[in-house]
């Protein structure tokens, strides 16, 4: 409870969640983590892949980290590090990259660059959604900055195309769950396969070069329901 | 006519010599009691609140969940598959549903089973540590049978074994037992004298591991405890006897067994897996008899077994680098330069398990793919050891592991860039 309060005040203030069991060496544990997401989260340079953790809501980080022990995200690499880890780990781990201050730039490896047409496809999803075929907005969830939203919306900033691309595929195919409802699954199925590219490289364009925190609590209402974020489903 | 007489002369002793070494060989797995599955007495066990407790302990120091459970799971329904040599095997279904669990055998039946390896289903494959269990005593195997009765109902059905021929048969099982079960090899009562032995050979079963197999899969009398590739997993479990652990004290390896990482060494693969899902919740006289009896096995003779990454390993590939150099760069900071690790925090490699074993999977795998201690009560915040794949090439990985193999090991293993290539992949299970 005492924690819960201390996370909230830190939230509020936005301020720098420093874990409270955090002695210094926490980091240091964490050096097979490290090797790609980077020392401090922030992601390493010209990483393909690897997505950067720095500053995404604890929420969020730790709802993946349970998936991947799980098995409702499949990651052969995370699920080896992470399966033999109880829940308090788990959190602690979420805790600190959650405290990291946001990576401000943007992806390392842009793929090729997108048309005119295409990029504002992608940036009209972006914004403002498929209203005719059901897509939400990606800001009306992940904030007008797509810089999330605690306690469980990550930011969307700046992340490496391919990454983006295979959260989509795997959301599709099913190899990426979230509690039901499951809103990503039902977004992923509605938007056609060349759209997913085209936003995900808008996407990876995008930084956070202020290194925005992800929005308080309640600063805004997302439009959907995600079992995995208990506060858009008390929302609905 | 004559040649007849000459040819019965000889088949006929022949024919008696085999019947004879048939019928000692199946006698000397017990002859047909083994395969008399008792009726239910009517004996009834005590589910009170205490005996469940206890059920729950021996359940979890046996580490029956851990294979009679899948990955993300639900927890005793079985179906966790096992690659042997011979084909899958899977877990049963331990629940108290009457049909798909055990929730209609007896406590005499369930005894039974775990003593001499026979169900009403069959004889059991031997991936089901029997021979171990047969030296557990009734108050014990009362207690689990309580507990796993105390278990929700569960319909599963785990997916049916996939083994080649003669393998897939059991009553090829009977064969196999008449050439390598030999039941109460030790018996109860010694066990049991040493509450150490009692939990190492019994509920521990650490020789399913921790022992050199022979033929047919089976454990080696003389190699009892004396490390050996695990069947199906990629791991090599080292020996553990007085000199394997003489580098710590009885305190100490029974910290160890509690918390998967000491100054020594840590837990990956299997054995994190065994810390997590089992050791960890040893109370701690336990975890002391057993460090105590493992820290007094005497060590057997080294056997002359080569152990290779690849069946056929190419040695004209060499390795990549200096060893020496890739070590001070890429290792030192963390494991010291004289591979003397930091206190409390990164194990020292010297005699370290990846370095003496004579198997060098171990080290290519955690160089490779890096890895997690289990995080558990008894370390709540484990170190990591990081990945290298991306960092260094398959020669660089060959070199700096043979260098630390000789260096901190005195194990001169000759490891090529094929032979890591030979091992890209993590391995789960």
């Amino acid at each position: 409870m005492l924690r819960r309060l201390a996370l909230l005040v830190c939230l509020l203030t936005l301020a720098p969640c420093v874990p409270a069991q955090e002695d210094g060496t926490f980091g240091t544990r964490l050096a097979a983590c490290a090797a790609c997401h980077g020392k401090r989260g922030e992601g390493v340079q010209g990483a393909e892949y690897y997505p950067h953790l720095a500053g995404k809501p604890a929420g969020y980080l730790f709802e993946q980290l349970k998936g991947f022990r799980d098995g409702r995200r499949v990651s052969t690499q995370m699920a080896w590090y992470v399966r033999f880890a109880d829940g308090a780990f788990l959190q602690q781990i979420a805790d600190y990259y959650a405290s990291l201050p946001p990576r401000t730039r943007g992806a390392d490896t842009g793929a090729a660059q997108l048309t005119e047409e295409r990029r504002r496809v992608a940036q009209n999803l972006v914004e403002h959604g498929d209203p005719a075929h059901d897509v939400p907005a990606c800001s009306a969830c992940h904030g007008a900055n797509l810089a999330g939203l605690e306690p469980g919306v990550p930011a969307l900033l700046g992340l490496p195309v391919d990454y983006v691309i295979a959260q989509f595929g795997a959301w599709r195919e099913g190899v990426r769950n979230g509690a039901p409802p499951d809103c990503m699954h039902d977004v992923a199925g509605k938007i056609p396969a060349d759209d997913i590219r085209a936003i995900a490289v808008y996407l990876s364009q995008q930084s956070n070069v202020d290194g925005v925190r992800p929005s308080p609590p309640g600063s805004f209402v997302p439009p959907r329901a995600c079992g995995s974020l208990p506060h858009a489903q008390e929302a609905k | 006519m004559r040649a007849l007489r000459i040819a019965s002369l000889i088949a006929v002793p022949l024919l008696l010599a085999a019947l004879a070494i048939g019928f000692f060989l199946f006698e000397r797995q017990g002859g047909f009691a083994p395969y008399r599955v008792p009726k239910d007495s009517g004996r009834v066990v005590a589910n009170d609140a205490q005996t469940l407790q206890r059920g729950e302990y021996l359940a979890r120091i046996g580490d029956c969940a851990a294979c009679h459970t899948t990955s993300g799971g639900a927890p005793w329904v079985g179906g966790r598959g096992f690659a042997t040599g011979y084909g899958m095997i899977y877990s049963s279904n331990l629940s108290s549903d009457r049909e798909h669990g055990i929730g209609a055998w007896s406590v005499d039946e369930f005894a039974h089973a775990m003593r001499h390896g026979v169900s009403r289903r069959g004889p059991l494959y031997p991936v089901f540590p029997y021979e171990h269990f047969a030296t557990l005593d009734e108050a014990d195997i009362d207690a689990l049978y309580a507990y796993l009765r105390s278990l929700p109902a569960s319909a599963n059905v785990p997916p049916a074994n996939r083994l080649d021929f003669p393998a897939s048969s059991r009553s090829a099982l009977v064969l196999w037992r008449m050439l390598h079960y030999r039941p109460q090899a030790q018996s109860p009562a010694a066990a049991r004298e040493d509450r150490g032995r009692y939990l190492v050979d019994g509920l521990g079963h650490c020789a399913m591991c921790h022992s050199t197999r022979e033929a047919n899969g089976a454990l080696a009398v003389d190699g009892y405890l004396a490390g050996g590739r695990i069947p199906g997993s990629g791991w090599y479990a080292p020996s553990l006897d007085a000199k394997q652990l003489q580098r710590y004290s009885v305190e100490q390896l029974a910290d160890y067994l509690r918390a998967g990482a000491s100054d020594h060494g840590a837990a990956y693969g299997p054995m994190a897996e065994v810390t997590y899902r089992s050791l960890q919740f040893l109370n701690e006289e336990d975890a002391v008899a057993m460090a105590r009896y493992l820290k007094n096995v005497p060590r057997r003779p080294a056997r002359k077994t080569e152990f290779t990454l690849l069946p056929d390993p190419p040695r004209q590939q060499a390795v990549a680098g200096n060893g020496a150099e890739i070590y001070r760069q890429a290792c030192a900071d963390c494991h010291g330069k004289d591979g003397e690790g930091k206190v409390g925090q990164y194990p020292a490699l010297r005699d370290a398990v990846a370095a003496t074993a004579p198997d060098p999977i171990n080290a290519v795998r955690i160089v490779l793919y890096g890895g997690f201690a289990a995080a558990t009560a008894h370390n709540p915040q484990p170190y990591s050891m990081p990945p290298f794949v991306q960092q260094l090439n398959p020669g660089e990985i060959a070199a700096v592991t043979n260098y630390v193999r000789e260096t901190f090991g005195g194990q001169r293993s000759q490891l090529t860039a094929a032979d890591v290539e030979a091992m890209h992949g993590i391995v789960l299970d």
